[in-house]
């Protein structure tokens, strides 16, 4: 469950990015989160991700109040999420397996378990037989699969989505939109930060729209999540 | 799920790191060994200027040295003349033979194979005397007899020795501290390159959820390589040089080095552990730095 209480967040310079936000997310859900450049979408996403603290109010997510939460128990609380950027941020210099298997010995997982859920995980992205590849050596979309394998690897409850399909062209948007349908089947939270209306009228979710740091729309989904065919 | 951190992948981590920016960990390996040379090189200097004021005992004795083409009979005229000066208490004859012998058991690894024939030592006369204020004109008169070489006047020497070690432990005490400060800073610059170019792994390892102390350990494991290398190197050199030193200085009987035998594990351990506090604190503050920023 993730919860923001009358959130607000302004930075030094005097911006303020969000003013007073109220929302209310459900386990399970899968939620677009839309807004124009500057509208607090950004800031909405550190908040979450606890990159920023709220200036007021109180964001909770399962046990975690973001607000009050100590330095050292904020590694714990990003081990509930698994994050996707636009940019991909995979390490250059680990292959394919590396860059999972990093995720899962950062938190202290075993090496036999490690071993087995790699490959398992690679598997539910499409990319079982790229394990040995380097990030310079696969597509963008490819990329974006690895990144989202990584999100996998320590099996979060919430996975964050900040503009996922902004690098890639639009057959693997759509192959990317889908595996993200498919990780929210298996009940998890998906939210996904976007700008781009096709994907949001198409998949037809609950769509949070935020303009100049409020909440100025939030629909129910239309309809039960189904995969877009390519 | 119990989690297990293996530290062979923390120190892997760390090499991986050390080799990636191979240049500035040549740099301060390079100069926090300079200076531990220095460290050690002045540690060792006062340590020889407390063991020669020991070795000069009493402040009311004179050493005068005979030349080294004296003969026995000769000897014995100078034994005379010594004792027949007023000032004088007592006069000890100390053959060349017993000086050699003496500094054999001393340091016997730089001694023994000298032999009485190549021996280079002096015969000499250690001279107590019974009144301080004449020991300006006895040291005169001793000089006016024919056949001595040398003579050291312990109240000069003594005090001259007192004052340049005051001197040099000052230096001594500011050079450490300085020295220790600046290797320091080279260490936090070495690491903070490295952070530089890691950063995006390290932003990576956090939104990961990776802890301070799992990404902090690498950085601290480099501090400590480096710190262990430069402190053995300084070790070794130190050794080389110090024993090249004592050789040189064999001929100059006013000086007596200390051996470095009994005092190796103590440099040893100076280098090794002051090198290793350095790249431990140098490599905690940039990485505390940079996750506080």
């Amino acid at each position: 469950m993730i919860e923001f209480r009358n959130v607000k967040k302004s930075y030094p310079n005097g911006t303020v990015a969000l003013k007073g936000v109220n929302l209310h997310i459900d386990d399970g859900e899968f939620v677009f989160i839309v807004g124009h450049s500057g509208a607090g979408k950004t800031t909405l996403s550190k908040l979450l991700l606890c990159e920023e603290r709220p200036t007021s109010g109180n964001i909770i997510i399962g046990k975690y109040d973001l607000k009050t939460i100590p330095n050292r128990k904020i590694p714990h609380y990003r081990r509930q999420l698994g994050v996707v950027f636009q940019d991909f941020r995979l390490m250059p210099n680990k292959t394919v397996y590396e860059n999972v298997a990093f995720a899962m010995r950062v938190v202290g997982t075993p090496a036999r378990m490690i071993k087995r859920r790699v490959p398992a995980i690679l598997n539910t992205v499409n990319l079982g037989d790229k394990h040995s590849s380097f990030p310079d050596e696969i597509s963008g979309g490819e990329q974006q699969r690895v990144a989202l394998a990584r999100a996998l690897a320590n099996n979060p409850s919430v996975i964050i989505a900040d503009e996922p399909t902004g690098n890639i062209d639009p057959k693997m948007s759509v192959e990317i939109m889908n595996l993200l349908v498919k990780i929210n089947k298996l009940g998890k939270t998906v939210i996904v930060v976007t700008h781009e209306q096709s994907l949001v009228d198409y998949y037809k979710q609950r769509v949070i729209r935020i303009r100049d740091g409020l909440i100025v729309e939030d629909t129910k989904a239309e309809v039960n999540l189904n995969e877009k065919k390519i | 799920m119990k989690r297990r951190y293996n530290i062979f992948y923390f120190i892997s981590e760390a090499l991986k790191g050390l080799k990636r920016n191979g240049v500035m960990t040549f740099a301060s390996i390079a100069v926090l060994l300079s200076c531990l040379l220095v460290m050690s090189g002045f540690s060792l200097l006062v340590l020889n200027i407390n063991v020669n004021l020991e070795r000069l005992g009493t402040l009311n004795e004179i050493v005068a040295y005979c030349n080294s083409d004296a003969d026995a009979e000769k000897i014995s005229e100078i034994e005379g003349a010594i004792k027949s000066l007023d000032n004088v208490d007592t006069v000890v004859h100390v053959t060349k033979a017993e000086a050699l012998k003496s500094l054999q058991e001393k340091n016997p690894e730089l001694y023994d194979d000298v032999t009485e024939e190549e021996n280079p030592l002096f015969d000499s006369f250690t001279i107590s005397y019974k009144d301080n204020s004449g020991v300006n004109e006895l040291d005169y008169q001793l000089h006016q007899i024919d056949g001595i070489y040398r003579i050291r006047n312990n109240i000069d020497l003594a005090n001259k020795i007192e004052s340049v070690k005051s001197g040099v432990m000052i230096v001594f005490l500011w050079f450490l501290a300085i020295l220790f400060v600046v290797s320091i800073f080279i260490i936090i610059n070495t690491i903070k390159l490295t952070l530089f170019s890691r950063r995006k792994e390290i932003s990576i390892m956090r939104y990961i959820g990776a802890t301070g102390w799992f990404i902090t350990l690498p950085f601290i494991i480099e501090g400590i390589i480096i710190g262990v290398v430069s402190g053995l190197c300084s070790f070794f050199v130190i050794k080389f040089a110090y024993g090249y030193v004592i050789e040189q200085a064999m001929s100059f009987q006013m000086l007596e080095l200390a051996a470095f035998g009994p005092i190796s594990n103590y440099i040893l351990l100076a280098c090794v552990g002051i090198g290793v506090a350095t790249g431990v604190i140098g490599g905690g503050i940039s990485i505390a730095k940079y996750l506080r920023d």
